[in-house]
Parts: C-alpha cells; sequence; structure tokens
C-alpha cells in the first residue's frame, strides 16, 4: 500500500471502494444535513421563541428535516450495500457483537423520523414553546445516539482482536478511547456541511439575498454571518476533535494516513478546509455571499469530504486482511448486473433531474392545476 | 465456498430468532406493499380525476399521499433497512450471499427507491399546487419506481425458494428470473393493489369533509382495484406448482403448522375477495370505517399468512439447495462430518463455567453453530423440549439421522462426537443441570453413532423422499 489510494489496490477492491465512497459522500451530505441540523434546532430552541422565529434558517431546517432524513436513509442503502461487498464479514460481525444496542438504532429512528414531522405540525404550532424544545432535544439527542453507535460499530469492525473478549463478556458496547473523539469529529464536521447546504437553500428560497434587517438578525448577527459562525465553529471542533482521535489511531493507520496512500488526499482535505475557512471568513466580513463564492465554497467542500472519506477508508486498510477480502472482490466482481445497474442508475438519475425541474419551473411560475 | 463461517450468535432468551425477523418481515412486507399499491391506485384516481369522471379524487389524492409518505416513507423505509440488519443478526451467512451474488440487482433497486422518494416528496409537498398532468406525471413515476423495487426484491426472493438454473451455472439472470419469479411477482402485486385499495377505504371514512355520498362515490372508485383478487386462486395456484415437491407438500397437508398458516392466508383473501366483488362492486354496498378496517386487518392476517408459509416451506434450506438454514452449506456437511462443525469457531461459551465438563461446553457450542438459529434450550421451540420423551439412545439416533427424523430438518453436520455431547447436552438439562456430571467417552457408542451418519448421509431429508418417489 504505497501507491495513491486507490490505485496500488487489487483491480476489484479498489473499484468496489471507489463505489463505496462515491455513494457514502452523496449518503453524508444528507446524514450531515439531519445530524447538525438537529443539533442546531435543538440549540436554537434554547433562544427562545421570539429569536426562533427571527431565524429564517431554523425555519428552513423545521420544513425540510424529515424529506432530509428520508433521503439521507435512502442514500445510505448504497454505501451499506458495498461495504457489505468489502468488509462483510467484520461489518457483521460488529453488528452481531453489539447485537440488541446496536439494532436500538432503528426504533429510535423511527421515533426521531415522526419527532421532525410532529415539529412542524399544527398541532405542535398551538403548543407552548417549552414542547418545541423538548421535541427537538429528544428528536437530537436520538440522532446522536445513532451517530454515536455507527461509531461503535465502526471501531469494532477494526478491532478484530478484541472481538472474542467483547463476546464472552456479553457487554453489547464497545469501549475505546477514539470513541468520543471520532465522534466529536464527523458531528462538528456536519457543521460546515450544514452552513453550505443552508446557504444553497437561502438561495434557492430566495432568503439569502434579502437585506440584513433588524428583523433578521439573531444574537446580533445577521443570516450569512450566522452560517459563517456555524461553518467556522464547526471546523474548530472537528479540528480539536481529529487532533484529539489522532494518538488512539494505530501506528500503522498513522503512517498509511500520511504515506503515498492517503497522504495526498489529506492534503486534498487541508486545501479544501484552507478555502473554506477563507471564503467563510470572507463572507463573515463582508456579510454577503456571492454565487461564485459559494460554488467554489461547494467545490473545495464536497473534495473535502471525498478526502475525508479516503483517509476514514485508509485506517480501515490498515486494519484488515485484503488477501481475503480481495478475493471475494474479485469473485464479486465477475457475477453479472453491472451494466443494468449503470443503465437505471443513469435513467433514473435523468428521472429525478426531470422531477426536480418540472416542479420547480411550475412552482416558481405558480401554475396551478 | 466455505462449509461454515462461524459469527458470533446473538442471545434473543425464549424467543426464536426465526419469530422475530419473520414478524418483522411480515410487517415491512405489508407496508411496502401498501406503498406499491398506493402509487398505483393514485394514478387511478389522478386519471379519473382528469377524465372527470370523480370530481373528489384530486382532493383524496392529496390525502391519501400524506398517508403514504407518513406510514410508507418512515415505517416502511426503515423496517425495510432494518430487514437488513436483522438479517444480519439471525443468519449473515445467509444475507451475505444473497448480497454477493445479487449486489447489483440490489444496487439497481436502490436506484429506484431514489426516484421513489423524490417523485413522492415532490407530490406531497407541492402537489396541490401542480397542474393535473404534473400530478399524473409524478403519480406515474413514483407508482413505477415502487413497483421496481418490488419487481428486484421478488427476484431474489423467489430465487431463494426456486433457485432454478443457478444452481448449475451461478449466473445471476437464471437465479434471478427463477420458476417463482412471475408468479410471485404478479400475486404480490395484486396483493398490493388489494391492500392499497382497502387502506383507501379505511382513509375515505376517516378524512373529515367528505358527505356520505361523497364518500359512497369514492368507496366505489378506490374499492376497483381489488378485482383483481379474482385471479388469485389461479395465480396461486401457479406459484405453488413451481415450488419444490416437498415444499408444496408441507404447505398442502404435509406440515401442520405450514397448512394451517396457508389456510389463513387462503380464508382471510377469500373472504376479502368475496366481499369485496359481492357486496362492494357489485351490490355498490356502502363500506364504514369499522367494516374498511376489519377488511384492512383481514388482509394483514392473509399478508402473515402467506409470508410464513414462503418462509417456512424452504427448510431445511434458507437458500434451496445450496445453503442450510444453519447456514452451513450443503456442500460442507461432508467436510464438517470429518473436522467437526466447532472445530475453527474463536468464540467461547458465555456461561462455560456452568458446565461440569468439556463434553458439555462442546454440546453447547454443537447447539449454537447449528440448532440456535431456529430452536432455543429451554424456551420456544425449545430443543431440550422436543427432545424430552425420547430414550438416550433414541436421542442419538435421531439427531444423527436429523434429515431422516423429520425431513425439513437439515442434516447433522459434525463428527459423532459432537452428536454425543449434545445428547449429553439435552439430558443434562432435563436433568436440572446438576454441578456434576458424568463423561460419556464409550468408544461402541460414538461407533454405533458414526454408523448411523453414515447411512444417513450428507444430504438433505428431501433427496431421500424424491429418490422414495422415483422408486415408486
Amino acid at each position: 500500500m504505497n501507491t495513491l489510494f486507490p490505485l496500488g489496490l487489487p483491480a476489484a477492491t479498489a473499484f468496489y471502494l471507489c463505489l463505496y465512497l462515491a455513494t457514502l459522500v452523496v449518503h453524508l451530505i444528507f446524514m450531515h444535513y439531519v445530524l447538525a441540523g438537529s443539533i442546531y434546532l435543538a440549540f436554537g430552541r434554547l433562544m427562545g421563541r421570539a429569536r426562533c422565529q427571527a431565524c429564517s434558517w431554523q425555519a428552513i431546517l423545521v420544513d425540510w428535516l424529515p424529506f432530509a432524513t428520508g433521503l439521507a436513509i435512502t442514500a445510505g442503502v448504497g454505501p451499506l450495500l458495498f461495504v457489505q461487498i468489502l468488509y462483510g464479514r467484520e461489518f457483521a460481525t460488529a453488528n452481531l457483537l453489539l447485537s440488541h444496542r446496536w439494532m436500538a438504532i432503528l426504533p429510535v429512528l423511527i421515533v426521531c423520523f415522526y419527532l421532525l414531522y410532529l415539529q412542524k405540525s399544527a398541532w405542535i404550532a398551538r403548543r407552548a414553546w417549552a414542547w418545541r424544545s423538548v421535541v427537538a432535544a429528544i428528536a437530537c439527542a436520538g440522532f446522536l445516539f445513532i451517530a454515536w453507535s455507527w461509531t461503535e460499530n465502526h471501531l469494532l469492525m477494526l478491532d478484530q482482536a478484541a472481538w472474542p473478549g467483547i463476546y464472552a463478556a456479553g457487554s453489547l458496547r464497545y469501549e475505546s478511547a477514539a470513541v468520543l473523539p471520532r465522534l466529536a469529529a464527523w458531528c462538528f464536521l456536519a457543521f460546515p456541511s450544514l452552513a453550505i447546504e443552508l446557504a444553497w437553500q437561502g438561495r434557492l428560497l430566495d432568503r439569502l439575498d434579502e437585506p440584513a434587517a433588524a428583523g433578521m438578525q439573531v444574537l446580533g448577527l445577521s443570516p450569512v454571518r450566522r452560517l459563517a459562525v456555524t461553518a467556522l465553529c464547526g471546523w474548530a471542533g472537528t479540528l480539536l476533535a481529529s487532533w484529539a482521535y489522532w494518538p488512539s489511531i494505530p501506528d500503522a493507520a498513522r503512517a498509511a494516513i500520511t504515506g503515498p496512500l492517503g497522504g495526498p488526499w489529506l492534503a486534498v482535505v487541508a486545501v479544501g478546509l484552507v478555502i473554506q475557512i477563507a471564503s467563510w471568513g470572507g463572507a463573515f466580513f463582508s456579510d454577503r455571499l456571492a454565487r461564485g463564492q459559494l460554488i467554489v465554497m461547494t467545490a473545495a467542500w464536497v473534495a473535502t469530504l471525498l478526502g475525508v472519506a479516503v483517509v476514514r477508508e485508509t485506517i480501515r486498510l490498515a486494519a484488515v486482511d485484503l488477501a481475503i477480502g480481495g478475493q471475494l472482490h474479485q469473485q464479486a466482481l465477475g457475477i453479472g448486473g453491472l451494466p443494468v445497474f449503470l443503465v437505471f442508475a443513469v435513467l433514473n438519475a435523468v428521472a429525478i433531474g426531470w422531477c426536480i425541474r418540472t416542479v420547480r419551473g411550475q412552482v416558481t411560475t405558480g401554475s396551478e392545476g | 465456498m466455505t462449509p461454515l463461517d462461524h459469527y458470533p450468535t446473538i442471545d434473543l432468551g425464549p424467543l426464536m430468532k426465526g419469530l422475530v425477523i419473520g414478524g418483522l418481515g411480515i410487517f415491512h412486507v405489508f407496508l411496502a406493499q401498501f406503498a406499491i399499491g398506493g402509487g398505483m391506485l393514485l394514478c387511478y384516481l389522478q386519471w379519473r380525476h382528469m377524465q372527470g369522471v370523480c370530481r373528489l379524487a384530486r382532493r383524496f389524492t392529496d390525502d391519501y399521499f400524506k398517508l403514504l409518505v407518513l406510514v410508507s416513507f418512515v415505517l416502511g423505509a426503515v423496517t425495510g433497512v432494518a430487514m437488513w440488519f436483522t438479517s444480519i443478526q439471525i443468519s449473515p451467512r445467509t444475507i451475505g450471499t444473497m448480497v454477493h451474488e445479487f449486489h447489483w440487482v440490489w444496487a439497481t433497486e436502490w436506484t429506484f427507491f431514489c426516484l421513489e422518494v423524490v417523485a413522492g416528496y415532490l407530490f406531497y409537498r407541492y402537489g396541490p399546487r401542480l397542474p393535473d398532468r404534473t400530478r399524473l406525471q409524478l403519480l406515474v413515476l413514483y407508482a413505477f419506481a415502487s413497483w421496481m423495487s418490488l419487481f428486484w426484491i421478488n427476484g431474489i426472493l423467489s430465487w431463494q425458494l426456486t433457485p432454478g438454473g443457478w444452481l448449475e451455472n451461478h449466473n445471476v439472470w437464471a437465479g434471478f428470473f427463477n420458476p417463482g419469479f412471475l408468479p410471485s411477482l404478479i400475486f404480490r402485486t395484486i396483493s398490493a393493489a388489494a391492500i392499497a385499495a382497502l387502506a383507501a377505504c379505511t382513509l375515505v371514512n376517516a378524512v373529515p369533509g367528505f358527505t356520505r355520498e361523497e364518500r359512497q362515490s369514492l368507496v366505489a372508485v378506490c374499492a376497483r382495484p381489488l378485482v383483481f383478487m379474482l385471479a388469485m386462486p389461479l395465480v396461486g395456484a401457479w406459484y405453488l406448482g413451481t415450488m419444490p415437491a416437498d415444499s408444496r407438500g408441507w404447505a398442502t397437508g404435509g406440515s401442520v403448522p405450514m397448512t394451517l398458516f396457508l389456510t389463513m392466508a387462503v380464508g382471510s383473501s377469500t373472504l376479502i375477495g368475496l366481499y369485496a366483488v359481492l357486496a362492494i362492486l357489485r351490490q355498490r354496498l356502502y363500506v364504514n370505517g369499522a367494516t374498511a378496517s376489519l377488511l384492512l386487518a383481514l388482509a394483514f392476517v392473509a399478508t402473515a399468512g402467506g409470508e410464513f408459509v414462503r418462509e417456512g416451506v424452504r427448510k431445511p434450506f434458507t437458500i434451496r439447495e445450496y445453503l442450510y438454514s444453519n447456514s452451513i452449506a450443503r456442500d460442507g456437511v461432508a467436510d464438517l462430518r470429518r473436522r467437526g462443525s466447532t472445530t475453527d469457531d474463536p468464540y467461547p461459551l458465555r456461561d462455560q463455567a456452568d458446565y461440569p465438563n468439556e463434553q458439555l461446553v462442546l454440546g453447547a457450542k454443537v447447539f449454537r453453530a447449528q440448532c440456535s438459529v431456529c430452536h432455543t434450550l429451554d424456551g420456544m421451540n425449545a430443543i431440550a423440549e422436543l427432545a424430552a420423551t425420547w430414550s438416550i439412545d433414541q436421542r442419538r439416533l435421531n439427531i444423527a439421522q436429523l434429515q431422516r427424523t423429520k425431513p425439513f430438518m437439515p442434516p447433522f453436520a459434525g463428527t459423532p462426537a459432537e452428536v454425543e455431547a449434545i445428547v449429553q447436552l439435552i439430558g443434562w438439562r432435563h436433568a436440572g443441570r446438576p454441578a456434576d456430571w458424568a463423561l460419556s467417552e464409550d468408544p461402541a457408542v460414538l461407533a454405533q453413532i458414526e454408523r448411523w451418519l453414515e447411512e444417513a448421509g450428507t444430504g438433505p431429508g428431501n433427496a431421500r423422499l424424491a429418490l422414495g418417489a422415483r422408486r415408486q
């Protein structure tokens, strides 16, 4: 593994890894919106009714979080499929070891999903403000529990030596110094994503170009500045948590991250990070976010997510035995069906694009049936 | 293919693992069929509205879609993921094989999920503000995508019972378009249409703002897809005909639980069909909320019965002629008879200290590897209970020749010492788990078990049934 990812890997493994990472990044885009959005909303509710009502970002989140959750779940099916091709034994074992605790994410997800719908219902709007805070807090706690469970599951996959001991103990938990900082790093990383996604939503919903009038200010910050603060705090938290996570990464994995395999991707992350921080800094001071600036920032953001996903994978590749998995990947690649998938992926992507374009065109022109 | 992959096993206490996944599966299938049928019904309603023959259809379509989103997009989607995770918990090797063999089919299905969610949510959010033509286009895309998700998953599920040519050439399309594919697809499509129609009849009565006459006219339109239930006996018989003979035999009298569940499914469907055709469609009777709910509950019973039979008649396999219910490869039994089923098991027992000797530890590990997916030690379908009246030699014989004892059991895939270990485990539990328990190592007993094992062979019991049928 002394070559740039994925070039030095067996062809079949590299192919599935690329598919996995591509689908994972799409999932992250929606998952970050849901995770950071629910935290943003839960803490925002604590500012009181007047400030919340003045914050257009919170209104957007209340409105769109249920759909984003549906998209995050649907987008999650792709990486869930490919992770089983790539690391089937490790993934299944980690699931089984965490057992009921792991399976608890499903009822929790259902409850959180319904709470998001409840948040935008007329029923809750008629209730005291405290109820909205409680609903937002429970949904946020639920999503954090799911994030924690995924973090534990992922780290347990990598720690094969611990499997028999954890099974014998029947503890249904994986305790490791890496869990908390890694979880924190991923949670904080969701905030820069949320800021960019909200910026696009605000632009598309025509809320970003409104002047930063007094009525739109919350805690003395305009909408653009609030997004900038969200993104910059998110990056600060991510860097701090990553710094705390670094010592718990095994030496071999650290060497892989900084070596030829992951090093260039780490550089991509660093460049993307610098561009985003500079852009958000500029937006904060100018109190303005131009379209071109947002496009550059978005490109840097997607590159950063891809880089982070590859670095994450580098750690895993250093922990698993590819000699066994590689044969299975080769066998899997020999199974028919890829052309059918590609054809329908393109056709359905076109159909999705058509749906969005048609509806957007008809809704904005205000035609009624 | 390795004979047996060792995974940590989950402990559900007195619950049978099969019941957990079966229960969740029934719930998910019902929701999924509601979503698929719902899409088709809404297309029909929107089209009727555009024809000018059902003025209420547009409003009702919006109401129905809200229900569809709240039920199907949330519960349906999450229980779909839950099915995947639960399958891993119960039988990681089965779901692993399915994913490995059909990952491109699953990936294709995923692209349709994406289209279904986007088209559906756009309709839910903007539908009331869109012109009729766009509404219909969105609904058609939504309905097509959801039906296509059925199309893809149906190929994989029917493959488990009737793998067809896949067994010879491992070609994905030979497995996908297996003998059970088409009847199963048609049957499920009719079921989906019926469930959606009954849900609509229930909703018509639950939504405020309609007069009695308006409700009656909506029920008359929404109930129309129920007429397709007339084809169910024919398609059902076709599906039964594609099943392997032994599986069909269990469903039609050979296994009391299977036959009962099939009767339950057929009986409930018949009642719904008769009421729908004679009362709702012919006499145009009004269906109130209570009746509609009762019919919907009957549809759930029919789904539960049908799914139970579909899962049950695969025994002793999870993938017919390829992988046994306990995740042991059919071709791997002979190897495990030599090496033992627990030799490579890296996982210790959680309660190892409770066993008085190593033979009982071995017995518990054999139980975990070969039996625990369907049996418990003391809870539901308990092995100790099933063997309670057997003498010790009967236990040895019945376990050594498991596939002959019950044809829906897989062959025992272990050494004579492992047979004796599990026999001793059952005896020890019957004796109240005493602190001391003598080892049973009589070479004559082990030699007799070995003879019994050889006599039964390493194939499934149904191979013997098929041989007997040919001789007749």
